[in-house]
C-alpha cells in the first residue's frame, strides 16, 4: 500500500496513517483474534487508496465544475480539432464503439444466462435431484419421485413435473402447446404466486376435478388478459379442464414456452420407468449439498431390491446439480468463449485508438509547444487532453449503446433454441453502467496515451520543438516505444483469436461433411401427438396411424411414407438399456446403452436406407420379438463376427422374452452429427401416442407441407401437426449452434486482425515520415532502394513477430479451452497454431510493404531540399 | 456551513470526546454508535476536509521512538457549525414527535 499511499498523501500523513492502523489493528486482535484482525487490516489496505482516490476526484470534479467556462471552452475546441481530422475520429468512435457495444451485449447475455441468479425464491438452494449412472445422467421415473417425497431430510421440500406435447382445442381450432404436470408443492418450492385466481396446492395431488393454471403468455396471447377467465374451460387433448388461476408473469427457465400446468395426479406405478419426471428440491438452511448427497443415495439404495424386476442397475445412484447449471448446461463455454473473443476486439480497438491518438499528438507537438510558451499551465493542456479524449470515449458509448441493443436483438432472435434464458437477457442498468465504465476505461486509455507522448515535452523540450520548427525532429524513445508496444499487443491477442476463428471453422467444415447416413434431401417430417382422452386404446392408436399413413400415401408426389418416434440427425427419442445374451453384464455391472428407434416398416424405403445383411421389419416383427440394428451397433458388439439371430433383454428384464436381431442396416446419426457412433436398435413403431410421420416425396418436400396438414385434418380435425420440418433442415439446425458460433467468433477474429493490420501500416508509415530526412540521406549516399524498402518492412515485421511470439502460447491455451466446443480436434489443428503467425507476418509484411515502398521511391535530392 | 452527514457524525463524536483526539478513538467511538464498521479511511479524509473547512485544527505529536499522530480538536467555527445544524434539525423536528407518537402504524 505504501507506494500507492505516498502518490496519494504526504510523507508525514502517510506515516500517522500507517501508525493509526497498526493501532487499530492491535485492538481488533484482542477483541476478535488474529485472523480477523488481519482480514481487517487487509481490507483497510485496500480501502484506502479507493477511498482517498475517489475523495481526490470529487474535489477535482468540483474544481471543475466551478471552472466551467474553461471546460466549455475546451469542449467547443476539442470538437473543433476532432472536426478537422474527421476520419482520424471517426475510426478511434467507429472501432471503439463497434467494440463497446458488441462487449456490452455479449455481457448483457453472459450476465442473464451465466450470472444472474433463476428467477425464484431463494434459488442457490434449488436443486435439481437426478439418476446418475456415469457418464449418464436420468431424469426421475415416478417410483423415484414418490420414495423421495416420502423421504427427504436433507431438503425442506421437493417438487416434480413432467413436460408433454399437448393439443389444446378450442372450437375447430387445434393447437400444440407445453404442458406441464406439476405436483402441489411445486408452485411454493419457487415461490410463485397467482396473478388471477389461485395455483395449486398440495391438496391439489389428490384426485378431483380436471384443472388448469395458465401461464402469463398464454392467457394474453390467447385469452387477452381477460381476468374473468376463472371458471372457462380448456379442452386439453380432448379432456375439458376447468381454469382455477394465472401464473404471475415468470421469464424463468421452468417456465419457457410453457402454456399451462395441471396437476400431478399420476397413477400409481407399476414399473420403475420411463424416467421423464423432473424433480427439484430446495435443500434446508446449512445443509451442504455434499451432505445431501448421503440420504439420498441411501433412499435410493433402500428402493432398489424392491423395483428390481423392472430395473436392475445397481450402479446406479442419485444425485444433485444445482438447478441453473442444470439449466445452462453446456453454453457456459461457448459464451465465455465469444465474450473473450468480443473483448479482445475491444482491446485491439483501443490500441489501435490510442496508437492513433499518439501519432497526433505528436505530430501536434508544435501546437502544445506554441500553447506552453505563450502560458497555458501543464493543467490546462491535460485538460484539454482529457476533454479531447472524453469527448471520443463519449461518442464510441453513443454508438456502442447502439450496438449494443442491436446485439442483444440478434443473440435473441437467432440464439432461440441454443442458449437458455434467453427471454431474461435485456439491456438493464448496470449493463449499462457497465458500458458506462468499458467507456471510461477506453478514455482514460485514450489520455493516456496522448499523456505520455505530450506532456513529456517539459519546457526545454518545448523550446527545442520550437526551435526545430516542430519538423525534422524525431520523436522521442518514449512514444515511439509506446506505439511499437500498442501494434506488438494487438497482434498478440489477435493471434489466438485468429485460430479461435479458424479451428472453429474446419470444425464446423468437419462437422458439415459428417454423414447422416441417409439422404435427407427429399424428406419431409411433422410431429403428431395423439390425444389420450381419444385415442385410449392401444388398438385405437393403431388404427389412426394406419389410416393416416394410407391417406398420407395417396397424396400427389408422394413415393413413400412412414412413421417413426424420432428424426435424424439429432432427435433420438429413447437411450435404452439391454442385456445380450452371448456378452451378459455381470451382477451389479452396468449394462449397455444405445439409441432404440422406434419405425414402421416403410422407414428403410423412405430414408433411403438399404439392406446390409438379413430382412427388414415387417408388420409381424411386433408379435416375432425382433429388431434390426445398425452397422455401428454390430461392429460395437459384435467386431469381426456375424451380428444377425443374436438375442437381447430389453432394459434388462431377465424375464422378459428374447429379441432377436433379424437385420442389419447402415449407420445413421440419431443423435447428432458431433455424436461418436454408438449403434442404434430399430424396432418397429405400432401403437404410440407420439410419433412424427416421414415421407419421401418426388420433388421439392417443402411444397407437400400444406397437403400433408389438410391430409392430418382429413383423417381427425382434432390432430394438430407440430415442428414440420424437411430433412434437409433438420440438418441444418443440427449445425446452427457451430455455424453461429464460426460465423460470431470468425467475424470478430477478421476485424482484431483488420485492426492490427491497420496499425502495422500506420506505425511504419508514421516512421517513415519521421525518419524522410535520414532516408533521403541514405540514398545520397548511394544506399540501394532495395535495401531502404527492406530495412523498412523488416522493422515491421520486428514488432509483429514480437507480438505473435506471445500470441502463439496465448492459442495453445485457447485450444485447450475451445476443446469442449470444438468437433474432433486433431494434429491438422496444431499445425493451424503454426500456420497463423506465418500468416499473420505475410500480412503484415505486405501492410508494411506500402510505406517501404515509398521511402524507397523518394527522390533524395527533393527530400533534402524540403527538410 | 454546509456539512457532508459523516463529517457531521465525525464532529459530534469530536465534541463528546471533550479534549484533542486522534483518529483511532474516533473510529471506535463512531463504531459504538452507529452500530457498524467504519474505516479509518473515511475518519481521516473526513477530518482533513474538516480542517480544510476550519472547523478543526491539527497539530502532529511525534514523540522519539513513539508514534507519530495527528491531534485534532474543534475550533470555534466548528462548535458553531454543529450547533447552527442542531438549531436547524431542532427547527425540522418541532411538533413532529407527537404527530409521529400517534401514528401505530
Amino acid at each position: 500500500m505504501r507506494w500507492i499511499l505516498r502518490l496519494l498523501v504526504n510523507e508525514t500523513d502517510r506515516r500517522t496513517i500507517e501508525a493509526d492502523l497498526a493501532e487499530l489493528h492491535e485492538l481488533r486482535r484482542r477483541q476478535n483474534g488474529q485472523r480477523e484482525a488481519d482480514r481487517w487490516l487487509r481490507r483497510q489496505h485496500l480501502l484506502y487508496p479507493l477511498h482517498l482516490l475517489a475523495d481526490r476526484l470529487r474535489a477535482a470534479a468540483i474544481r471543475r465544475v466551478t471552472a466551467m467556462p474553461n471546460l466549455w471552452r475546451d469542449l467547443s475546441y476539442s470538437l473543433r480539432t476532432l472536426a478537422r481530422t474527421p476520419a482520424l475520429a471517426a475510426t478511434i468512435i467507429m472501432t471503439v464503439g463497434v467494440g463497446l457495444g458488441a462487449t456490452t451485449g455479449m455481457m448483457s447475455v453472459v450476465r442473464a444466462v451465466l450470472l444472474n441468479p433463476l428467477p425464484y425464491a431463494d434459488p442457490d438452494n434449488l436443486f435439481w435431484i437426478y439418476t446418475d449412472n456415469p457418464p449418464f445422467k436420468f431424469r426421475f421415473s415416478v417410483v423415484d419421485y414418490r420414495a423421495l417425497e416420502a423421504d427427504h431430510p436433507a431438503f425442506s421440500t421437493v417438487a416434480a413435473y413432467q413436460s408433454r406435447t399437448v393439443t389444446l382445442t378450442q372450437g375447430d381450432v387445434a393447437e400444440r402447446a407445453t404442458a406441464k404436470s406439476v405436483t402441489g408443492s411445486y408452485f411454493p418450492l419457487l415461490g410463485q404466486s397467482a396473478l388471477v385466481g389461485r395455483l395449486f396446492d398440495p391438496s391439489d395431488d389428490t384426485p378431483g376435478d380436471r384443472i388448469a393454471v395458465l401461464t402469463e403468455g398464454y392467457w394474453s396471447r390467447r385469452f387477452g388478459g381477460d381476468r374473468s377467465v376463472l371458471g372457462r374451460t380448456l379442452t386439453v387433448d380432448g379432456e375439458s379442464y376447468t381454469i382455477v388461476g394465472v401464473l404471475q408473469k415468470s421469464t424463468g427457465p421452468l417456465e419457457n414456452n410453457v402454456s399451462l400446468f395441471t396437476p400431478a395426479r399420476w397413477p400409481p406405478p407399476r414399473r420403475k420407468g420411463p424416467f421423464n419426471t423432473m424433480a427439484i428440491g430446495r435443500l434446508r438452511p446449512g445443509v451442504s449439498p455434499a451432505a445431501a448427497r448421503e440420504p439420498l443415495r441411501a433412499t435410493n439404495a433402500a428402493l432398489f431390491p424392491i423395483w428390481k424386476s423392472s430395473y436392475q442397475d445397481e450402479k446406479a445412484t442419485w444425485g444433485l446439480q444445482e438447478l441453473k447449471a442444470r439449466v445452462v448446461g453446456q453454453t457456459g463455454s461457448t459464451l465465455w468463449l465469444v465474450l473473450g473473443a468480443v473483448a479482445c476486439v475491444l482491446l485491439i480497438a483501443c490500441a489501435n485508438a490510442v496508437n492513433l491518438l499518439v501519432a497526433r499528438a505528436l505530430d501536434r507537438r508544435r501546437e502544445w509547444a506554441i500553447r506552453g510558451a505563450l502560458g497555458a499551465s501543464h493543467g490546462r493542456l491535460l485538460q484539454h487532453l482529457a476533454v479531447e479524449s472524453a469527448v471520443l470515449a463519449a461518442a464510441s458509448a453513443g454508438l456502442g449503446l447502439g450496438v449494443a441493443i442491436l446485439a442483444i436483438n440478434a443473440v435473441r432472435s437467432y440464439g432461440e433454441g441454443y442458449i437458455p434464458r434467453l427471454n431474461e437477457v435485456q439491456l438493464s442498468l448496470p449493463v449499462v453502467a457497465w458500458l458506462g465504465a468499458l467507456a471510461a476505461v477506453s478514455g482514460a486509455l485514450m489520455f493516456t496515451g496522448g499523456l505520455l507522448s505530450v506532456v513529456r515535452g517539459s519546457h526545454r523540450q518545448m523550446d527545442q520543438t520550437l526551435r526545430s520548427g516542430g519538423r525534422s525532429a524525431t520523436v522521442g524513445r518514449g512514444p515511439r516505444r509506446i506505439r511499437h508496444a500498442l501494434v506488438a499487443t494487438e497482434f498478440a491477442l489477435a493471434t489466438p483469436l485468429l485460430v479461435a476463428a479458424l479451428l472453429v471453422l474446419s470444425s464446423l467444415d468437419r462437422l458439415q461433411h459428417v454423414s447422416v447416413g441417409i439422404d435427407p434431401t427429399h424428406i419431409l417430417t411433422a410431429e403428431i401427438s395423439l390425444p389420450s382422452a381419444r385415442y385410449p386404446e392401444e388398438t385405437n392408436r393403431r388404427a389412426l396411424w394406419e389410416r393416416l399413413r394410407d391417406r398420407v400415401s395417396k397424396l400427389p408426389g408422394v413415393e413413400a411414407v412412414s412413421l417413426a418416434d424420432s428424426r435424424p440427425p439429432s432427435d433420438a427419442g429413447n437411450l435404452n438399456n439391454f442385456d445380450l445374451e452371448d456378452h451378459p453384464t455381470p451382477p451389479g455391472g452396468n449394462q449397455p446403452l444405445s439409441t432404440w428407434v422406434a419405425v414402421s416398416p416403410d422407414f428403410f424405403r423412405t430414408v433411403g436406407l438399404p439392406l446390409e445383411r438379413g430382412r427388414l421389419l415387417d408388420a409381424q416383427s411386433l408379435r416375432d420379438n425382433v429388431i434390426v440394428v445398425d452397422r455401428a451397433w454390430a461392429d460395437r458388439f459384435f467386431p469381426g463376427q456375424e451380428g444377425l439371430g443374436r438375442r437381447l433383454h430389453e432394459g434388462g428384464c431377465s424375464t422378459c422374452p428374447w429379441i432377436s436381431v433379424i437385420g442389419v442396416v447402415p449407420t445413421v446419426k440419431w443423435t447428432g452429427l458431433e455424436a461418436a457412433d454408438e449403434g442404434t436398435v430399430y424396432l418397429p413403431f405400432v401403437d404410440f401416442p407420439n410419433g412424427f410421420v416421414m415421407l419421401r416425396a418426388a420433388g421439392d418436400p417443402a411444397r407437400l407441407s400444406a397437403e400433408l396438414r389438410a391430409a392430418v385434418r382429413d383423417v381427425d380435425p382434432g390432430l394438430a401437426l407440430a415442428n414440420v420440418a424437411t430433412g434437409t433442415e433438420l440438418v441444418s439446425e443440427s449445425l446452427a449452434t457451430p455455424r453461429y458460433l464460426s460465423v460470431l467468433v470468425g467475424m470478430f477474429a477478421v476485424a482484431a486482425m483488420f485492426l492490427s493490420v491497420v496499425g502495422i501500416y500506420g506505425v511504419m508509415a508514421y516512421f517513415v515520415q519521421q525518419h524522410t530526412r535520414e532516408i533521403g540521406i541514405r540514398l545520397a549516399l548511394g544506399g540501394a532502394p532495395a535495401l531502404v524498402h527492406r530495412m523498412i518492412v523488416m522493422q515491421g515485421l520486428r514488432l509483429v513477430a514480437a507480438g505473435v511470439a506471445v500470441g502463439v502460447p496465448a492459442a495453445f491455451m485457447t485450444v485447450r479451452f475451445l476443446r469442449t466446443v470444438l468437433f474432433e480436434v486433431g494434429a491438422a489443428d496444431f499445425a493451424m497454431i503454426v500456420g497463423v503467425p506465418a500468416g499473420l507476418l505475410l500480412i503484415a509484411a505486405a501492410a508494411c510493404a506500402g510505406p517501404g515502398r515509398r521511402a524507397a521511391n523518394m527522390a533524395p535530392a527533393d527530400v533534402l531540399r524540403e527538410t | 456551513m454546509k456539512l457532508q452527514h459523516f463529517e457531521l457524525e465525525v464532529l459530534l463524536a469530536m465534541i463528546r470526546e471533550r479534549r484533542e483526539t486522534y483518529s483511532v478513538p474516533l473510529v471506535l467511538a463512531l463504531e459504538k454508535q452507529t452500530g457498524r464498521r467504519v474505516a479509518q479511511a473515511a475518519v481521516f479524509i473526513a477530518l482533513s476536509r474538516l480542517e480544510a473547512k476550519g472547523l478543526v485544527a491539527s497539530r502532529l505529536d511525534e514523540p522519539d521512538g513513539g508514534r507519530v499522530r495527528r491531534y485534532f480538536k474543534i475550533t470555534r467555527t466548528g462548535m458553531a457549525a454543529a450547533k447552527e445544524h442542531h438549531h436547524e434539525h431542532a427547527r425540522l423536528w418541532r411538533g413532529l414527535g407527537r404527530l409521529l407518537r400517534a401514528d401505530k402504524g
